[in-house]
């Protein structure tokens, strides 16, 4: 924690709803302390702002500990800022230079509209989730926790696609702003284990439904969801999920 | 008023079977025709949606977040608890009962924890079958870690994101409601005003964040899940949306407010760094199994920690309580760190912080075991910090962390107001004056997955509730005095952001009704927070309009209500003349400077009412009977 | 079959069309390129090679027509992707920056893929349909290759297959869920080795024709 300061240029994107055509606008960030959180650095622009009587920046975020999905903007042409693995709020800006200028965009697919400056609307992540992204138990139909055991190793894997936030970085970072990785990681994360397996084929074709239906692009197998995914899920869950439709398509008895 | 908390006769371990025997039903035919709002999609409020459209009730549920998977339960990393004794180590329902209620310093309701403690095993079965990917053994069975305040592994975890994992298995069992139909969801709404019409709460108004509008919901019942206050504190772990306007305003319109300076201080987060600094970060407890907690034994001794040698070090919480060491519960933890601090024994650039150091367990377990369970979390502090803890000890300090107190219940879990129910953290059932780790998700899933089906349907098939649409007066009524609470907020247009008010609200807080409290400093902060409030008032700024999507008007309505709770909270803090769990009143101590229960007097819960803008809260006592129990003083040496 | 078409039409049915007619095209090139290759044995070694591919007759029709069949597919559907990919996007970003996972041949795959369209028309023109009644492949094959202009055009084609095919090749694999943790590595730097040297087996003819001739 050796503290230093830096000034920074900002030129962020400024919409006032999601009819404007919106543009760009150039903020002085001046004084920022390097232990300072990218976020704790937009409340500084915006708080200076505010008291300027200017309406501030507009951006999501509540946990600010990386696990919530709010935050998300692309930073220099990069989801989430250029620290791997890494959230908007736990990006720290010791990772930026003095005299730096930082461009700040909104997350841009046709299927997250934006709402409000850097606020948009992911809500067609939910869609997608409601079609069928999850285990069709009742509450209390549940067989005793240690009937089934689950094998360590897919345990591990399962949660390692299970730790998707839902930030939609990597619908944000797709060159076709595919949601494949979002959807995959789903799919990995339910088809591992063997609560999941009963409903695998459906599941894995209404997702896939309901993802072309919300006007995603295609996979095409860029990798850079996985480059810039937080939680640094990997590809390998497309695969999966590609996998999975073809037994879902071939071998049951789905539609 | 009288309290009735509904507490079932009979033997503690059938009271729960009985009392559900004895709810009347809904007749399965009617449920859908009985419309409930749940508000707030954390792990109550999800699982409660969930459990209750599976049920056949249409359930309308909100939350503020653009969806609901992002309530501030996904933040929980340790575990969550439950009485399987898989390992064998000696645990059973009664035991988890009675650590909590013993971790809770026993101002909590027996026959709530004792329910809770029975749930437990059940909340497990049901998360595993939502594919909730707890950690597992070699031959695939269920793993069990430690934590603190306890002396049995009982807590399953899911790597460090365990909320994460259980929030996303409710959320998930929500989802197919909402796509079969039973639940509606409304993000993105902010809830402003409960709407109580004949003494029962009918609805809600709420802020549509996106355009602004104010919009009405009627329901037969209404289901607040709205998550604990510790924002109040500015400074906390909480996430940033997470408030006290529901329970307050649930407050304003007659429920009562129990026990609102009970709130936990967790003694393992990353300490505070700068004034622009707009979160804390909690280090999951968990750490503290197999991390040591210490201070130089030297006051200003600079030297890095990997130079100071064995014989030099402090490992004061191991040496004060050698039976529980560091894994004590985390009122009597983050106590003592602030003592050794305020001796001038602390490290780090502010001297406010202690090491937890891993380095005997790396040696012990080597890199992977370690890098295994905590790897996570490791990678979290050197992103925040800038700073291995592979290569130098963690630094912690304590931090706001979770609130014990919140709207009062009864044994349905319904307020005093008929017809609105109050689950998870922002209650103030199960957890007494502290709360052990790993237990507010086990509160939060029992709440919504095993308790409000049952209870709500008593409520319903039991009350005569009147048809009411939401275009009843009251609605209108609400509607009018929130637009111009908003609108005056909005027209100040002073030199203040409402950060600057929050913040300092906090620092006042902190100082005086913090770890630690007195007398002459609560009644001072008593009157600095009415000062703020004035200050706020008059030179508060908020820019845009209330049309469309505001975040500093937000901020700033979520502010109003700070200020005012932050009084409540004083009032509690200081008519509990007492010692106990959090509370920490420097009168009552021992020679030892531990908390001094005051069970004659105080053997209570303090509910409070509210009787009208500028006027005293009642307080009233609902006595706390402890029939299983013995009364003890919580020692952990 | 209802289900079929709702099987192919879906995202992931199309790029798994994309992904097998691809990998089909590599296993072809791949025996274009060895068949090709007979040339160093001398004149008489490669006529007698394409003799033997002509005698068997209807089978080489029909490997022509799946071949057709494959490029229609592969195309087509190349097209409707790039297409859809365009406007899943409508707004673009003003600052481009690759996180890491796009390569050359990524990134240029539906350019290279038109390219390549292109080229395949020139060379079916050149040696495919043509009347070879008074010729035969390999004077046709000389007399390309003795200008200038046919070595470049043709070095730079097979560079362009070879870009598409370093994505294509893995890709593929990945497409239709063969990806392993232990063998994906291998696939990628097979794909990446193969395209290497079908870039430069196919560009070694006309230069080795241009130098000797």
């Amino acid at each position: 924690m050796t503290e230093t300061t830096l000034n920074l240029k900002l030129k962020v994107w400024r919409q006032k709803n999601p009819e404007d055509k919106g543009h760009f606008e150039t903020y002085q960030a001046e004084r920022i302390s390097t232990d300072m959180s990218f976020l704790e650095m937009l409340d500084v622009v915006n708080e200076k702002l505010i008291l300027d009587g200017k309406e501030p920046i507009a951006f999501e975020h509540d946990c600010r500990e990386g696990i919530c999905g709010s935050c998300g903007a692309v930073v220099n042409g990069l989801a989430h800022g250029p620290q791997k693995g890494t959230t908007l709020c736990q990006l720290h800006m010791r990772h930026f230079k003095d005299g730096q200028t930082l461009v700040i965009e909104p997350f841009r697919a046709k299927a997250f509209p934006v709402l409000k400056d850097l606020v948009v609307d992911r809500s067609a992540l939910e869609r997608i989730i409601e079609a069928g992204g999850y285990i069709s138990v009742n509450t209390g139909s549940a067989p005793e926790a240690n009937n089934l055991p689950v094998p360590p190793q897919n345990s591990e894997l399962s949660m390692d696609a299970a730790a998707c936030i839902g930030c939609g970085a990597c619908v944000a970072a797709c060159p076709n702003a595919s949601a494949m990785l979002f959807v995959g990681a789903k799919i990995s994360h339910l088809v591992l284990l063997p609560q999941g397996k009963p409903e695998a084929a459906r599941r894995a074709l209404s997702l896939l439904r309901k993802m072309d239906e919300l006007g995603f692009g295609n996979c095409s197998n860029e990798r850079e969801c996985e480059a810039v995914c937080p939680k640094e899920i990997s590809i390998s869950n497309i695969a999966r999920f590609n996998r999975e439709f073809i037994k879902a398509s071939f071998g049951s008895t789905e539609e | 008023m009288k309290l009735d908390s509904k507490i079932p006769g009979g033997p503690l371990e059938s009271k729960w079977d009985r009392y559900r025997f004895e709810l009347k039903l809904v007749n399965p035919a009617n449920k859908r025709k009985f419309e409930i709002i749940v508000v707030g999609t954390g792990l109550a409020g999800a699982s409660a949606s969930a459990s209750l459209a599976e049920l056949g009730y249409s359930v309308k549920t909100f939350c503020i977040h653009d969806t609901a998977r992002r309530a501030h339960s996904i933040a929980a990393q340790g575990g969550i608890n439950a009485a399987k004794n898989y390992p064998g180590d000696g645990d059973s329902i009664q035991r988890l009962f009675y650590d909590t209620i013993k971790g809770g310093d026993f101002r909590a309701r027996e026959a709530n924890v004792y329910r809770l403690a029975q749930i437990s095993n059940q909340i497990i079965d049901q998360c595993v079958a939502q594919g909730v990917p707890f950690a597992r053994e070699y031959a695939g069975l269920l793993s069990n870690r430690s934590f603190g305040g306890a002396q049995v592994s009982r807590t399953f975890y899911a790597r460090g994101q365990t909320g994460q994992q259980l929030l996303l298995g409710a959320y998930g069992a929500m989802m197919r409601q909402v796509n079969a139909g039973r639940v509606t969801m409304f993000p993105r709404r902010d809830l402003v005003d409960l709407v109580v019409i004949n003494g029962q709460a009918r609805g809600i108004v709420v802020r549509n964040l996106v355009t602004g509008e104010l919009e009405s919901y009627a329901a037969h019942a209404v289901v607040l899940a709205t998550g604990g206050y510790g924002n109040v504190f500015y400074l906390s772990t909480n996430g940033a949306s997470s408030n006290v306007n529901a329970a307050w305003r649930a407050y304003k319109n007659g429920a009562l407010f129990a026990n609102p300076s009970f709130t936990q201080i967790h003694p393992t987060c990353i300490p505070v760094h700068g004034t622009y600094q707009s979160k804390l970060t909690l280090m999951s407890e968990s750490l503290r199994n197999d991390g040591r907690v210490w201070v130089p034994k030297n006051p200003g001794d600079t030297r890095p920690p990997d130079r100071i040698p064995e014989s030099e070090r402090n490992y004061f919480l191991e040496s004060k309580y050698p039976s529980f060491g560091n894994l004590v519960p985390r009122d009597v933890a983050s106590r003592n760190v602030k003592q050794v601090c305020d001796q001038g024994l602390g490290v780090g650039p502010t001297k406010y912080a202690v090491y937890l150091d891993l380095r005997d367990a790396i040696r012990r377990d080597g890199v992977a075991v370690v890098q295994k369970k905590y790897g996570n979390l490791f990678q979290m502090y050197e992103r925040i910090t800038g700073q291995s803890p592979w290569e130098l000890p963690m630094m912690i300090y304590p931090a706001v962390h979770y609130t014990m107190g919140g709207l009062w219940v009864d044994y349905d879990l319904m307020s005093n107001i008929p017809g609105l129910f109050v689950l998870g953290e922002c209650n103030f059932s199960d957890h007494g004056a502290n709360r052990l780790g790993a237990s507010a998700l086990m509160q939060g899933l029992a709440d919504g997955y095993f308790i409000i089906p049952y209870t709500i349907g008593g409520y319903l098939a039991g009350t005569r509730i009147p048809d009411v649409g939401q275009d009843h007066d009251a609605f209108k009524e609400s509607i009018n005095q929130v637009s111009k609470i908003l609108e005056r907020l909005l027209s100040i247009r002073g030199n203040h952001t409402p950060s600057y008010f929050h913040r300092e609200l906090g620092r006042i807080l902190w100082e005086y009704v913090g770890m630690s409290r007195d007398e002459v400093g609560m009644t001072k902060a008593k009157e600095m927070i009415s000062r703020l409030r004035d200050e706020f008032w008059q030179s508060l700024t908020v820019p845009g309009s209330r049309k469309d999507l505001n975040q500093t008007l937000e901020r700033a309505n979520r502010v109003t209500d700070f200020l005012e709770f932050a009084e409540l909270m004083v009032d509690d803090a200081l008519s509990r003349e007492e010692s106990c769990g959090c509370h920490f009143n420097v009168a009552f101590q021992t020679q030892e400077h531990e908390a001094l229960r005051m069970d004659e007097t105080c053997s209570y819960v303090a509910a409070w009412e509210y009787q009208g803008e500028g006027k005293a809260a009642a307080l009233h006592r609902e006595p706390l009977r402890f029939e299983y129990v013995e009364l003890a003083t919580r020692s952990y040496k | 079959m209802n289900w079929l078409i709702r099987t192919f039409s879906s995202s992931i049915g199309k790029k798994q069309i994309m992904a097998v007619t691809g990998l089909g095209f590599s296993s072809f090139v791949l025996i274009h390129l060895l068949g090709n290759l007979t040339i160093y044995q001398g004149r008489e070694a490669f006529l007698s090679y394409v003799e033997k591919l002509h005698s068997l007759g209807g089978l080489v029709t029909l490997a022509e027509l799946g071949l057709v069949v494959f490029a229609l597919l592969h195309i087509g559907l190349g097209l409707i992707l790039f297409v859809q990919n365009l406007q899943a996007r409508p707004v673009r970003y003003a600052v481009k920056k690759r996180a890491g996972g796009r390569t050359i041949g990524s990134i240029t795959a539906p350019y290279t893929g038109f390219l390549i369209l292109v080229f395949i028309i020139v060379h079916l023109l050149k040696f495919r349909l043509v009347d070879k009644a008074a010729t035969d492949d390999f004077i046709i094959l000389s007399n390309t290759f003795t200008q200038v202009g046919y070595v470049f055009f043709y070095i730079l084609g097979v560079i362009v297959v070879a870009v598409h095919v370093s994505h294509g090749f893995w890709s593929g694999f990945q497409t239709i869920g063969l990806n392993h943790p232990k063998y994906m590595p291998l696939v990628q730097q097979l794909g990446m080795l193969f395209s290497v040297l079908l870039g430069a087996g196919f560009a070694s003819i006309p230069l080795y024709l241009f130098t000797t001739l």
